[in-house]
């Protein structure tokens, strides 16, 4: 055992630690297909001390890092190549719920959902709502800034976060805050930061109280333009939805041809997925509007559902949809990009030419509210050929999406994935500034190194020290 | 947006990016600070700041960007809080802002020092509503992070660093905002003798009013001390909404303007009067702004 390694099981005891390859294999990746880097050690901290005592050992030992929630990410960001893995899914404890001023504090570890359950019987839930709500944790949503469908009403996980407990990568333990009282907002720099700027140790977020009333809608179109141009409808409408959800005809067969069918027309372009929330006569009025808006705006058919099964169901095809994709092929691409809502139609069009040009299936199941696209596509990255041509085309359509305006995440982060685009979203003297945002929490460079800004884009940044690469 | 000057000062109004690029690369060689102003609407906003020189940033003026389809808007530092608000109103769209103070002062100033107001709980701060922006930090680099959509996470978020930073990071230059539909119907109610309990559980409940702001009438011109509770949203919503404030206390209608009065004459005191300077604070100063060229001292940083 590597010197690291006992002084780690010193503060975990041994059987939290690991050391051999074979037992290291599950976290070689996250959620991105085809990418896959083996850690040296991994170590699992039940506790906060326990925690903040690993990131010293680190720290002591001039040892870079990874920490890693549920690995759900989408990015590659909690990959550890040759490095430590620091796997948080131990420290699950909900420390304190006060329904009164809606507020939790949780360690990093807890799952998503579970701290909604936790929430259900004060009337109470955690707004930010990611897909893979069931799996991830609310340590990865803060370092990936994580949205969801009803984010587009609620906003993102940001928006959520009160304060935090930090561990720094040196060790030191500082509690952050937005800086509405005085102070900069370090921990609006901190959330989105990727693990690189420390360790959440506990944080505590907002909760919001349940919607009197929840009303779903279905909207059907003939064409996926007139689909993304409604959205835009709806929204220059004043109605602001919980979540106004896009998905095409590819989705949608992948969809009802699972076990998670929703019902929704196979012999559609497109549908929506709108859902309003609130005091029940806003809800009903708004219900009425956008019924008329969107046969107005060309729906074929709009259908209403009120009851919660129904409404779970329509929405089981939604969150579902990447789970019903996997049916198609070995691996799924799942792509996350942004653009001006307005041009939403005609960059489905510059997706579908792509997808056509490059022999690939794009399948488009996005929040359409923001912008926020997620085409997909189904392949097998194991074959060479096939996984050239999906990164082709994944390049092509993300150059779409910076011409048009937008940006490269708009929720899964940059990782190592997209570091390859941030010389075409940001100017050196901005992404040199973003590193220098960086040397402020971690001035040593350990804590998740190589991911989200390039490395070469830090101009005081002279050599990187080797075995600081991680996978970059 | 700063405090006041501590000696008789020059003013420059530089009329470009690129002119305010040079006045701060003069500022860190020649080491004379810059006091950094927005139209000088909240001139004892914080502390003293130690500096000779004055930045306007006034010309940094106008809409360069308005898509109301998106709802975003982008726009120079300089323009006001009313030109913003008329070219937005046009299309039935605010970004709600509706900061302490009122619509003379600039845009810029108020992302720069994060300045809220009685809407905010309901319509976002201004750290919600600003989606990136432009900046000249204090070592003369021209920074631009985020960006005009109303989602990115790509980066780390200079955005959230830069706003409510009151100008000791970088001088911010142009805003991408975040605008939002205005509410088809908007009322506004005086409720003085209220029980303050139901006020309160009202605040917090289903009907999610625009504010419900306890003030004193007399400088509002009204009477006695009571509550303001302003009710936005569709016509169905607003009306059950009014239903259940029935039951709070005794209503009258009063004019929207008189939100106006409560910006100028309610706000808070200064958050720049109780700055921690922590290890970290110190730290991303000296990043940004290594040689202490801007605003010196307004955050009370010693010397
Ligand atoms: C089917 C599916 C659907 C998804 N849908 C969405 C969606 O709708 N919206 C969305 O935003 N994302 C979505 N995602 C992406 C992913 O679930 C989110 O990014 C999530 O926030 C990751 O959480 P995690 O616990 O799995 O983090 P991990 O993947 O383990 O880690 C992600 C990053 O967080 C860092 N990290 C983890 N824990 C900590 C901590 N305690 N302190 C500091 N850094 C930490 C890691 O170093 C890494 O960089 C989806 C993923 C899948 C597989």
């Amino acid at each position: 055992m590597s010197s690291l390694a006992a002084a780690l099981a010193d503060v975990v005891g041994g059987a939290q630690v690991l050391a051999r390859p074979a037992t290291l294999h599950v976290y070689r990746s996250d959620a991105l297909p085809g990418l896959r880097a083996l850690p040296s050690l991994a170590v699992f901290p039940a506790t906060p001390d326990e925690l903040i005592g690993v990131i010293r050992v680190l720290a002591a030992h001039d040892a870079p890092f990874v920490a890693r929630g549920a690995g759900t990410g989408l990015s590659g960001g909690a990959l550890a190549d040759g490095i430590t893995l620091v796997g948080l899914h131990r420290m699950r404890r909900i420390l304190a719920l006060d329904p009164v001023a809606r507020t939790a504090t949780v360690e990093p570890g807890v799952v998503n959902a579970t701290l909604t359950r936790a929430a259900a019987p004060h009337g109470l839930h955690y707004a930010p709502d990611p897909s893979s709500q069931a799996a991830c944790t609310i340590g990865g949503n803060i370092a990936e800034n994580a949205g969801g469908p009803h984010c587009l009403k609620y906003g993102v996980t940001l928006d959520h976060v009160v304060a935090a407990t930090i561990v720094l990568p040196d060790g030191e333990v500082v509690t952050l805050d937005r800086g509405d009282e005085g102070g900069y907002d370090l921990l609006g720099a901190f959330v989105g930061s990727e693990g690189c700027f420390g360790v959440v140790v506990d944080v505590t977020v907002r909760l919001t109280p349940d919607p009197e009333r929840i009303v779903t809608l279905l909207a059907d179109f003939t064409s996926v333009d007139t689909a993304a141009d409604a959205t835009s409808q709806v929204v220059a409408a004043g109605i602001v939805p919980a979540a106004l959800e896009l998905m095409d005809a590819a989705t949608i067969g992948a969809v009802e041809s699972s076990v998670y069918a929703a019902g929704y027309p196979r012999d559609a372009a497109a549908v929506l997925l709108v859902e309003v929330d609130g005091a029940a006569d806003g809800v009903e009025a708004d219900v009425t509007h956008l019924t008329a808006l969107l046969r107005d705006a060309g729906a074929r058919g709009v259908r209403v559902a009120h009851d919660p099964a129904d409404r779970a169901r329509l929405w089981q095809g939604r969150k579902k949809a990447f789970g019903a994709m996997g049916r198609i092929a070995p691996h799924l691409v799942v792509q996350d990009a942004v653009v001006p809502r307005t041009r939403l139609a005609e960059l489905l069009r510059t997706i579908e030419g792509i997808g056509v040009r490059h022999g690939v299936r794009v399948c488009n199941v996005f929040h359409a509210g923001d912008g926020n696209l997620h085409p997909n596509i189904p392949c097998d990255t194991d074959d060479p050929a096939e996984a050239a041509r999906v990164h082709a085309a994944m390049s092509e359509i993300m150059t779409a999406c910076i011409a048009a305006g937008g940006s490269i995440t708009g929720e899964h982060g940059v990782g190592i994935d997209k570091l390859g685009y941030m010389d075409a979203l940001f100017t050196p003297e901005t992404l040199d500034a973003m590193c220098r945002l960086r040397e402020v929490f971690d001035p040593g460079r350990r804590a998740n190194p190589g991911k989200a800004v390039p490395v070469h884009a830090c101009r005081e940044w002279h050599a990187v020290p080797a075995g600081r690469r991680g996978v970059a | 947006m700063t405090g006041a000057p501590t000696t008789s000062s020059v003013t420059v109004t530089p009329t470009s990016v690129d002119a305010m690029v040079d006045v701060v690369r003069d500022a860190v060689a020649t080491t004379r600070p810059l006091r950094i102003a927005g139209a000088e609407q909240w001139p004892a906003a914080g502390h003293p700041v130690r500096a000779t020189i004055t930045v306007r940033c006034s010309a940094l003026r106008g809409i360069s960007h308005y898509t109301p389809g998106d709802l975003t808007l982008s726009c120079g530092a300089g323009t006001t809080l009313a030109e913003l608000d008329e070219a937005t109103g046009a299309n039935g769209q605010w970004c709600p802002l509706l900061p302490w103070g009122d619509d003379a002062g600039t845009v810029g100033a108020t992302i720069a020092t994060a300045t809220a107001g009685p809407f905010a709980e309901r319509l976002g701060r201004p750290r919600q509503l600003v989606l990136g922006l432009e900046a000249v930090d204090g070592r003369a680099q021209r920074i631009s992070p985020g960006g005009r959509v109303v989602k990115n996470v790509a980066g780390f978020d200079l955005t959230r660093l830069f706003t409510g930073s009151w100008g000791t990071l970088a001088i911010l230059t142009t805003l991408h905002l975040r605008l939002r539909a205005r509410p088809s119907v908007d009322e506004s109610w005086w409720i003085n003798d209220g029980d303050a309990a139901r006020l309160h559980a009202f605040a917090r409940g289903p009907h999610l009013p625009l504010a419900v702001h306890r003030t004193d009438g007399a400088s509002k011109g009204l009477d006695g001390e009571g509550w303001l509770v302003r009710l936005g949203g569709n016509r169905a919503a607003v009306e059950s909404a009014r239903e259940t404030l029935r039951g709070c206390g005794t209503m009258a209608p009063v004019a929207t303007e008189i939100w106006d009065r409560v910006r100028l004459v309610d706000a808070p005191s200064s958050p720049a009067l109780a700055w921690p300077w922590t290890p970290l604070a110190r730290r991303v100063r000296a990043q940004f702004d290594p040689s202490g060229i801007l605003n010196p001292g307004l955050l009370g940083d010693p010397e």
